[in-house]
Parts: C-alpha cells; structure tokens; sequence
C-alpha cells in the first residue's frame, strides 16, 4: 500500500499512525530522496506500506516526482491512498486526477476534515466518490480518526470485494480526440511500453513535452516516429490554445479539478480570518517579521545548546565513570595491551565522541526543527529571506540547510533536499559547509572567546558570513544553470502533534547514525593507529613548513589539526592536552589563537560532513570541496596571519 | 486598435473606445489607407500587415514593462539599450529567453483578448487586488511549474501580502496559498479585477 499525495495535507501524521514504531527511513535506491516505509498487521494481512513523497503533480520536475510515478507504474502497489486536504479540494484533486490517469487503484483518505469544517467548508463524500469512481473515507489523521475504516476499505479493495469505476478524465473536445489518436498510434507501435505504463497516460505525458517519456519512447523501435506525430499534434493544440502544450493540459485537468470540487463543496459558514491567519500576517509582516524570526531562531538555538550541554555532562559521566571502565576492563583479560589502547582511543573514543559530542546536539536541533515543520513556521521564514538569498542564487527555502549547519553539517547537508534542482542543492551544500558548526563554535569560542576576547570572536563569526557571502556569489557565477525561483505553499499553521514530531525527530536520528557513525569510527580507528605506530610524527614534520613558515603556528599545532578531520572539536581538545596546559595563552599568542580557530573554522569538514556530503552529492564532489576548502584555509590563514602582524 | 473575435458594430467600438464614431471613422480610414485594415462585404478585418503591428505593439509594451520597469533604472537601461531591430536576439541576448520561450510568449500575445494595455506583473498588484492570470512570460520549466501549481490562464489570483525590497508575494490561488519569489511573480501577467472583498 502506497500513501500518494500534496505536501503539508497530514500524509506523514497518517503514516505515523498506520506503522507506529515500526519504520524504516532510507532512501531510494540511488536516490537523494526519503523513503519511508513501515508494516501494519491487519485483519489477517501483513501490509507494507510505503509513504511516497509529498509531490503537487507527476510531471518531471523533480526527483520525487519521477520516484513516485515510476513506483505507481512499475512496481504495482495492491492499493494507493490518496490523502487528500479536505480545505484544499480542487487543487488536491488536480493530483488525483493524475492518478486517476495513470489507471492505479486508488481508495481517497480525505484528511483534515476537522479543520476544513473549523473553516465552515463540508464536502458531500458521496458524491464526490461517485464522481470519482473511488471509494472515499474520511480521515482526521492527527487523532486517528477514521483509520480503521481506511484500513478495511483498503483491505476490502485489495480483495477484489469493492469493485473499482474510476474517472476516466475526459479533456476538451479537440484536446480529447488528439489524446485518443496519440494514444491508438502509441498501442500499435509500441506495444512493449504499454506493458509498463498505460498507452493513454504515455500519450497525455508526450503532449506534455514529459523528456523521461519521451527519452523511453526515443528508445524503443517506431519510437522516433511517434515522437515526430506527437510533436505535431503539440504545435497543433498550441497554435489553436495560444499556449504552450503542457499549460493546456494542465489548464483543462484544473477545469475537471474544479468543477468536481464546486459540485461537491458546501460553504456552511462564511471564512472567518482566524487567529492562524491573524499569527500569519505577523509572522510575515515586513517590519514585525524579521524580529520574529530573529527571536525564534535565537530561542532555538538556547534550546538546543542548552539541552545539549545538559546531555552532554550526563553521557559524559555516563561513559567514563561507567561503561568505558567496565569495558576495557572486559577486553584486558582477552587481548594485549597495545590492542586494548588501540580499540580504547580509537574505536571507543570515537564512539564516545559522537555520541557525547554529536548527538547531544543534533537530537534536540532535530526536535525543534520538527515543531517548525509541522507547525508551519518555515515556510514563513522562508519567504523573508528569499530576496537575501536571490544575491547567492538561492532562494528562501535554502534557509532550512543553512541554519540548520549551524547545528551539524551533516543533518543540513541532508536538509539541502528542500531544494528542488541539483544545481541548487549542490550549491547549497557547497556554501553551508563553511558555516560554522557547534564544533566549530567550541573552537571559537572556547580559544578566541576566551582568550583574546569576545569582539575577536564575534569578529570571526561576521568575518565567516563575508566569506559565505563571497563564495556563494562566486559559486553560483560558475556554476552553469538557470536559477530557480521561489514557488512554496503557504501551509496555515497548525499546532504541531508530539507523537508526529518525536518520530520523525528519532527516525532522523536514526538516519544520522547510520551516516556519521560508521565514519567516525574508520576515522578514529586509522588516527590512533598512526598514533600508536608512531607515523603520525612523519606526517606533522611534513606539515611544518605550512604550519611554521606560512600559518605562523607552533609545531604542536599539526596533531591537532590533523585529528580536527575527525571531529572539529579535537582541535581544541588535542590542543590543551599536548600543550600539557589549560593556559593556553603560554602556548600561542593572540594572533596565533585567531589564525588557527580560522583554519579550524574552515578547512576541511569533518569526516561526517564528508561523508554526507558524498551521499548527497557524490564522492567527486565532496572530494573536491574538501580540497577547495583547505586551500581556501590555508590562503586565508596565511594572509591573516600577515595581516595581524601589521596591526599589531 | 483592439482585437476579440467577434464582430462589433461601430456604434459599439466607438463607446468602448471611448471616442465618437466620426473620430472612429476617420481612423479606420487612416488605417485603410495603411493598409491595416481591409475593407469587404461591409466589414473591416485587421489585414496581415495590422495583425503584425499588432503584434509588434504588443511586444514592446510587455518588453518596456516587463523588461525595463517603469522606475529610473529601467527607463535608463531602455535607453542605453536603443532601438531593438532584431527583437528574437534581443530577447535571446540581453533579456536570457530561448527561442523557444519567445515562441510562447509570441503565441500567447497573438491569441490575447483585448488591450495588452490592460495587462500588468503580478508584482504590480497591491495587498488585497485580485488579477486574472492572462500569461506566464519566462522559461518552459517556470511556465509549466506555475500551471501545476495553478496559476493557468484565466485562473483568479488574490495578492494576500508582498514582502519588502523586491520579496516575494503571497498569492491566494484556487483556495491555496503560495508564496512567488519576486523574479517569478513580476513573469506572471494579470489583468486587474477591482478591489478585493
């Protein structure tokens, strides 16, 4: 089973409610698009249900768009839930419609009707699942309402019990009779396509200038031709419409879409502006807006730093007082004591480090940026900053990514989803690596903030926006592309469901894990080695004329910077354990502490961050903004250096 | 010169020109002479030369509009830019159209009903005006998204908010709401139906 609809209509609280605990969150094979899958045990049955992506139409536009479709194709799901937002039929039913067309079984959870009869709207379900030939039930997925019933119509259709009459949506006239004769061309000459997609589907999508059809029916035989007959139907319907082919399907499916949504639709009460509207208009206003958000990121970031610290000493104790001991304890009877330094420094402090020094702030970080999503302030967020983004190519939703890198890089480099085209996801990707992270916060603050003053710090932080600034510009000059624009639903805001946000906070966590751990541990376990074995001596001496001659910096300095690859906060760690002092100020000089919290800040991302930069964009591109990066520090480090030399 | 496919009366053009039907007259005679017009059977029709100044005049309003902007920067930048010969190139050069945008934008003024006059960006809305989408001006991708969202031609759009500096506008669409980068929003061309309510 399938769950197949618009974003923001409550298909992920419904999912929630159908699998509980039992999900599983990856991706698509291949693929930097989510997918959630769960089972449910239900009148005898063991249901797998999948949760497609929130998608507005079945066109080309984005991956999971492509995802989607080709799964309802391809794969054949037993039965796809439609989740529809009772408030927002007609544009709902645009969706449906394509799916009407692409002959699945389909059973509607209508959703949210709870808010829509706040909002005085009451939809005649009947008459809408007699127009639709589907069968409907009404859902209010946050309390649950309504699933049961889902469930068994479900069931029932599956089984063959509920016979199915779906639309078959009929276009204007001339529309309609070139779509029959493209579709009757498409059957006899290529049968071999009809077996995955239905014939009159492949014929809508050709008018619709669809490339992925087109590139399949370019591949078959008589492909070329049927391409050449549909292009002449396409200049037909524009020459006759005077406009492009794909607005006029689009345009007559809204048609169908909104006179179904009008016959079944009774505004009880008139719309009254509600305080969700009234919390709307501020939160957006051109003045009250920015302060606001301002102060809830501010609050977010308190939230999470202060629950993390709080996490942090507790796992801390935990892990040293208690479960490192008794584990090493366990491994010294077996192994000698070379292996258990080795396993203890390498494998365990690795451990230890991402879960003591990560987790404490990704989980909260996670937490409240669910309550955002689901209560429905990003959108809002987004549309401040989007005239701030235009400069570096972006546009207002970037500003998920980029804040949430503030947090982790890794969580942001996956949050670089938002966006919808390559280019911009790479970008970025590229430009949030170099926002300071909590680690590298750590660094700041704790050498720069600490010992030289809080305006050098503070100095830093603005120096790092500059630099993001410049580099976002310079990336998005070379990078080939058009840059999109901004085109985001507006949800109104609802009170976020802790049941919705918890889970998606732990499935993320989850996916965290899978990433960043593994990583982490490799990284750990090759650092002790050289360590251990007495390389890592080589490797710093190498490093000395960089570090000396050109960054200014004592000998010393290297192991840490090295580490730092693993984790950003062992620069500073490692720093005050080999300097054998907490006074580091007998150990570098001012200017020394601000060079090297400034290579720290951005050389290279963590392994993590590598890492999940590697997932999303491919290891040549992670590779390649890893060296950009350290170049770009090296150059900095050494000009700053020289700099401050003169002010002094 | 208006164009709807229908035949109207004189009498009729006169008033919605809002002119005499003696100034009317001695127009179309201007025009006959132009050969704009042609004369038959007792009617006027728009010969092919007319429909191509038609076109033409079109195309310059939307590109002055929507090109340059009516502030000093745009009438500044028109004027550097000076007489455009070759309009395709220029479209292509120094405004970033493919041909084959400009092969839409060319279909969707040649098929538009009434004045080009009429039309106006989205962006030139305020808070609270309502606008019938008329055409989307900008590349296949941005066009074909703005029609799945459901901004198709002849759909009502209500502007609920538009953000400072060139922000983005929020749009009440089909009883959804959607908030338009400035960029997308000023490619989108309305004609304005009175004051919300």
């Amino acid at each position: 089973m399938a769950l197949a609809g618009n974003a923001n209509v409550g298909k992920s609280a419904l999912f929630n409610q159908l699998t509980g605990l039992n999900q599983i969150i990856g991706n698509w094979p291949g693929k930097t698009v989510e997918r959630a899958e769960g089972t449910l045990h239900f009148a005898g049955y063991r249901i797998n249900i999948l949760d497609l992506p929130g998608i507005y139409s079945l066109s080309t536009f984005s991956m999971e768009e492509i995802v989607a479709r080709d799964y309802i194709a391809i794969e054949r799901p037993d039965v796809i839930v439609n989740v529809v937002d009772a408030s927002a039929l007609e544009r709902n039913l645009y969706f449906t419609l394509q799916l009407l067309e692409l002959e699945a079984p389909i059973v509607m959870a209508l959703n949210q009707v709870d808010y829509a009869a706040r909002k005085g709207v009451k939809i005649q379900t009947e008459e809408l699942s007699r127009s639709l030939g589907i069968p409907i039930v009404e859902t209010v997925a946050i309390s649950g309402t309504g699933v049961n019933e889902l469930l068994s119509t479900v069931v029932e259709v599956a089984e063959g019990k509920i016979p199915l009459n779906p639309l078959k949506v009929r276009y204007g006239r001339e529309v309609e009779e070139n779509i029959e004769r493209l579709e009757r061309t498409v059957k006899e000459m290529l049968p071999g396509i009809c077996q995955q997609y239905p014939a009159r589907w492949i014929a809508i999508k050709l008018l619709e200038r669809d490339d992925n059809i087109a590139e399949k029916v370019r591949a078959e035989e008589n492909g070329a031709t049927l391409l050449a007959l549909a292009d002449v139907i396409i200049e037909q319907i524009e020459q006759l419409h005077g406009e492009p082919s794909p607005v006029v399907m689009a345009s007559e499916r809204y048609a169908i879409a909104s006179s179904i949504a009008r016959n079944v639709t009774n505004v009880v009460t008139p719309p009254q502006v509600t305080l969700a509207d009234k919390l709307s208009s501020v939160t957006t206003h051109k003045i009250v807006g920015y302060p606001i958000l301002v102060g809830v990121v501010a609050l977010m970031f308190t939230v999470v730093f202060v629950a993390g610290d709080f996490l942090i000493g507790l796992l801390e104790s935990l892990f040293e007082e208690t479960l490192i001991p008794a584990i090493t304890g366990i491994l010294a009877q077996a192994l000698s004591e070379t292996a258990v330094e080795l396993i203890n420094k390498g494998l365990l402090s690795g451990v230890v480090a991402g879960v003591t020094v990560a987790l404490p702030y990704i989980v909260p970080f996670y937490i409240v940026l669910a309550l955002l999503e689901d209560s429905g302030y990003l959108p809002r967020a987004a549309f401040l900053m989007d005239h701030f983004l235009h400069k570096i190519g972006l546009h207002g939703k970037a500003f998920i990514p980029l804040l949430l890198g503030y947090g982790c890089s890794v969580p942001a480099c996956v949050g670089c989803r938002v966006m919808e085209t390559d280019r911009e996801r790479f970008l970025a990707g590229f430009v949030l690596v170099l926002i300071p992270c909590a680690a590298r916060t750590v660094v700041i603050l704790g050498l720069v903030g600490r010992y030289v003053g809080i305006h050098a710090a503070l100095a830093l932080y603005l120096f790092d926006l500059v630099l993001v600034f410049v580099l976002g510009r310079l990336a998005f000059k070379v990078f080939p592309g058009e840059p999109v624009g901004l085109i985001m639903e507006m949800p109104p805001y609802r009170m976020p469901s802790s049941k919705n946000v918890l889970k998606k906070s732990w499935g993320r966590t989850k996916e965290f894990i899978y990433v960043a751990f593994p990583i982490i541990i490799v990284g750990s376990l090759t650092l002790e080695f050289l360590r251990l074995s007495g390389l890592i001596w080589p490797i710093v001496n190498s490093m000395a004329p960089l570090l000396t001659g050109w960054l200014g910096l004592p000998l010393l300095t290297g192991v840490p910077i090295i580490f730092g690859i693993l984790r950003k906060e062992l620069t500073l760690i490692l720093l005050t354990e080999l300097a054998g002092t907490v006074e580091l100020s007998r150990v570098l000089s001012p200017i020394q502490m601000i060079v090297f919290a400034l290579v720290a800040m951005i050389y290279v991302p963590c392994v993590a961050t590598i890492g999940a930069l590697a997932r999303e964009f491919g290891w040549k591109r992670a590779v390649a903004v890893s060296i950009l990066d350290v170049l770009l520090a090296l150059f900095l480090g050494g000009v700053a250096y020289r700099f401050l030399l003169l002010l002094a | 010169m208006e164009v709807q496919n229908r035949t109207a009366k004189l009498s009729e053009m006169a008033t919605e020109l809002n002119c005499s039907v003696g100034e009317l007259t001695r127009a179309l005679e201007f025009a006959i002479d132009e050969g704009l017009v042609e004369r038959s059977d007792g009617t006027l029709t728009l010969t092919d030369k007319g429909r191509m100044q038609l076109q033409e005049h079109r195309e310059r309003y939307i590109h002055d509009r929507h090109g340059h902007g009516l502030g000093f920067t745009g009438r500044l930048t028109k004027i550097l830019e000076g007489t455009v010969r070759d309009w395709r190139t220029h479209w292509r050069a120094k405004h970033g159209f493919d041909d084959s945008s400009v092969d839409d934008f060319y279909r969707g003024i040649r098929n538009l009903e009434g004045h080009v006059e009429d039309t106006q960006n989205l962006t030139s809305l305020q808070q609270g005006e309502k606008g019938v989408v008329v055409f989307a001006f900008g590349g296949r991708g941005l066009v074909r998204r703005l029609a799945e969202m459901g901004l198709t031609p002849g759909t009502e759009v209500t502007v609920v908010r538009s953000a400072p500096l060139r922000g983005p506008i929020e749009v009440s669409v089909r009883g959804v709401f959607l908030a338009l980068g400035y960029g997308v929003a000023s490619k989108v061309f309305v004609t304005r139906v009175g004051r919300g309510g």
